[in-house]
């Protein structure tokens, strides 16, 4: 614990300092030396995400096979890039990583793939081509969220938009998605729209806010932090409205109580998965092992999908029967749902997101054969690419309004 | 005794070394105290305009709520810049009253309301870590709160994982949630708070002390002033008041999150300096700073029902801020005067 902490707070503290320190001290041949390169840990989303690398790693076969070396930069392009270098440098086999810019880590990454590194990006995407990307983006989550939406509200009424972090390219393409839909229905009025940066305080503050100002609102259509929203609703009066949010536990539990849905509440949590870091990993170890043969490509992972009445509370440590969220006594209100997949990470349970541990006498399965190629996101995930013409084609919802 | 001679003597050297005249004092820290809370109201009314459910009671209730974290905030904040120091540390201790709340508090017991206190004194603790590095070692407050901040965040990160667990006590969720006479419980808690901080700040034996040891340290050990003690103090108040803030974040949104902090330091810093006080310390008011956080607050509700641009829509803002904090500084009415004149 102790030991733990000091190498957090260095990694913290002095970044890419600390991580020429341990990798000096990897020098088995034997294993493949894995790195986990996050920009920081400090929210529920980042830290569980890796905790599942960090549990997959610690799994037969691979607690014998795979040296997992964990390097926290920050928020700073720069600190990644030459975090990436010293990576390269000391002989790296794979980098799973959660890119912090789409374009700033590109050169390096090319030098990291003429060497013979396997990079896998998680979530976030890099637009060089050597690169794999693992990630929801393409899944449409703006577009379907807001047909949703718009599906509860009857086409008509004032709704908020609550966004992510300004200038950012993942809020951007979700925000284009959702105006993609929003923008035919000329019964709905967007009155507050508001930047969250993914985070449920931020998200009730600013919707207390819009709310002196709009009382009114029929809906909220939110990216993270959606728990936020509800919470401000409930504190400016005992009325809830239809929204749609991404995967906390909050929001999911409240989607499924009866006394929410009495007070108005309905909606779809939808949004990013944590889960994509496992796969990424999953993936790589798949090819490193030379069990599967596949060239750099954007890999799709599958839009996660709840509906209120699809919401399921578990017993147990896994998603098991179709549950889909974990109750009070297990997880905070921030916890991220889409952390765990029965079918694509079985080997993990609710301990590992929390913790980073594996689960006893659980062994690494393969992943099915098929793998989802994602679409073209200009400046998302290719460079000098095409849109495809159908981009923000809905694929879990149907219109159930007309314009 | 010895006390009260010390502050006669704080008290009239005090004096003799302003400009002498202790009423044109009292006088312009009462002016901009006044000009703040007119601007509160001119901008609710005004507010009317842009959108009818504005300026209503509601929205004042909403200020108030939002405007109570930035009020407590402010009171550490304005005391440690009133003895010239700056404490870069807030963001990291109202995480550490926060995450103390939940994932020690909450995870034991959410009725255990007497271990808040203790989370209180832990904050405490910390603050006096940076307080003997500061007045001690002399290590530039800028740079003793920031590694404080730094070395705490760490240690939160690695206490919880990066996941902070359990639920809020549910003394903060009474604090947060609950009413007292119809309107809720938080807004009759600072209206407590405030009144205390002012009797603190401003008419304590301790409060003039710290006055004297903004103004001139050598000046004030030479009057018989507890210089370590004075300039212990301040920085001890505010980390227990971004504890505080912690706690009451967490009853806010039930939760914490190891970044709930971070929106907080620099409007903790804006509100003491619009609110009158000078950055170089040695004067203000605590009336002026709940003055100031209360008009920042009033502009974010406002400035957010606006349907501009993001990028618009803070560039108002700053400006606003910028021209009130013009309006306010005490030059800007001594030229008005001497004008008049």
């Amino acid at each position: 614990m102790l030991t733990k902490t000091f190498q957090t707070l260095a990694a913290v503290a002095i970044g890419a300092a600390s991580f020429a320190a341990t990798s000096a001290s990897a020098a088995d041949g034997e294993k493949f030396k894995v790195y986990l390169s996050l920009s920081y840990s400090g929210n529920a989303w980042q830290s569980s995400a890796a905790n599942i690398v960090k549990a997959l790693a610690a799994t037969p076969p691979y607690n014998e096979t795979v040296e997992l070396i964990e390097v926290i930069t920050g928020t700073d392009p720069q600190a990644q890039i030459s975090a990436y270098e010293s990576m390269i440098d000391a002989g790296a086999d794979g980098i799973v990583s959660f890119p912090i810019s789409s374009t700033a880590l590109n050169r390096t990454i090319k030098r990291g793939c003429e060497e013979g590194v396997l990079f896998f990006m998680y979530d976030a995407t890099v637009t060089e081509s050597c690169a794999y990307n693992v990630s929801y983006l393409s899944s449409g989550f703006g577009e379907n969220s807001a047909q949703a939406l718009v599906n509860e509200l009857d086409g008509q009424g004032k709704i908020f938009l609550s966004r992510g972090v300004p200038g950012n390219s993942v809020d951007q393409r979700h925000t284009d998605g959702a105006m993609h839909i929003f923008n035919q229905y000329p019964g709905i009025e967007i009155v507050a729209e508001y930047y969250s940066y993914w985070d449920d305080r931020t998200t009730q503050q600013e919707t207390a806010k819009a709310l002196t100002a709009h009382p009114d609102v029929d809906g909220i259509w939110a990216q993270a932090g959606e728990y936020g929203a509800i919470q401000a609703l409930l504190d400016a009066g005992d009325r809830l409205v239809p929204m749609t949010g991404e995967n906390s536990a909050g929001f999911r539990r409240a989607l499924a109580d009866p006394d929410m849905q009495a007070k108005g509440l309905k909606g779809v949590s939808a949004g990013s998965p944590p889960a994509q870091s496992g796969y990424a990993f999953k993936i790589m170890m798949e090819i490193l092992t030379k069990q599967r043969e596949l060239a750099p490509m954007n890999i799709e992972y599958p839009l996660p999908w709840v509906p209120a009445d699809a919401v399921s509370i578990c017993t147990g440590d896994t998603y098991e029967d179709g549950c889909n969220v974990f109750p009070e006594s297990k997880v905070p209100t921030s916890f991220v749902s889409e952390v765990l997949n029965p079918v694509l990470l079985p080997e993990v349970n609710v301990e590992s997101a929390l913790n980073g541990t594996p689960v006893e006498g659980a062994t690494i399965q393969p992943l099915p054969a098929d793998i989802q190629e994602a679409g073209n996101e200009p400046g998302i995930n290719c460079n000098r690419c095409e849109a495809p013409a159908d981009l923000y084609k809905l694929t879990k919802v149907e219109a159930t309004v007309q314009p | 005794m010895i006390d009260s001679d010390n502050a006669k003597t704080v008290e009239s050297s005090f004096a003799q070394s302003g400009d002498g005249r202790a009423s044109a004092r009292v006088s312009r820290e009462t002016i901009s105290t006044v000009t703040v809370a007119i601007l509160c109201v001119v901008m609710l009314l005004g507010a009317r305009f842009i959108s009818p459910s504005l300026g209503s009671w509601s929205q004042v209730e909403t200020v108030l709520v939002l405007g109570s974290f930035l009020v407590v905030l402010s009171f550490g904040q304005g005391l440690v810049i009133l003895t010239g120091g700056l404490d870069l540390s807030l963001p990291a201790l109202i995480t550490l009253g926060g995450i103390l709340a939940t994932n020690w508090i909450g995870v034991y017991d959410t009725g255990a309301w007497y271990l808040l206190p203790v989370a209180l004194l832990i904050c405490a603790g910390v603050g006096l870590i940076s307080a003997i590095g500061i007045v001690w070692l002399k290590v530039p407050p800028f740079i003793m709160t920031l590694a404080m901040s730094i070395i705490v965040s760490s240690i939160l990160l690695g206490y919880t994982k990066g996941t902070p667990r359990g639920a809020s006590p549910d003394a903060a969720l009474a604090l947060m949630k609950g009413s007292v006479f119809g309107q809720p419980a938080v807004i009759s808690f600072v209206i407590l708070f405030v009144i205390i901080g002012w009797l603190f700040q401003s008419r304590s034996a301790i409060g003039r002390y710290l006055y004297a040891v903004g103004m001139n340290v050598d000046a004030a050990r030479v009057a018989g002033v507890p210089v370590v003690l004075v300039q212990t103090l301040p920085y001890v108040i505010s980390a227990v008041c971004a504890g505080l803030v912690g706690i009451m974040l967490v009853g806010y949104s039930n939760g914490a999150t190891l970044r709930m902090g971070e929106s907080y330091l620099l409007p903790s810093i804006a509100a003491v300096v619009i609110g009158g006080s000078s950055i170089l310390g040695g004067s203000g008011s605590f009336l002026g700073t709940v003055g100031g956080a209360i008009l920042l607050t009033t502009l974010g509700t406002i400035i957010s029902a606006i349907g501009l641009e993001f990028g618009l829509r803070t560039i108002i803002e700053g400006t606003i801020v910028l021209v009130a904090l013009l309006l306010l500084r005490e030059e800007f009415f001594q030229k008005l005067g001497s004008l008049w004149r």
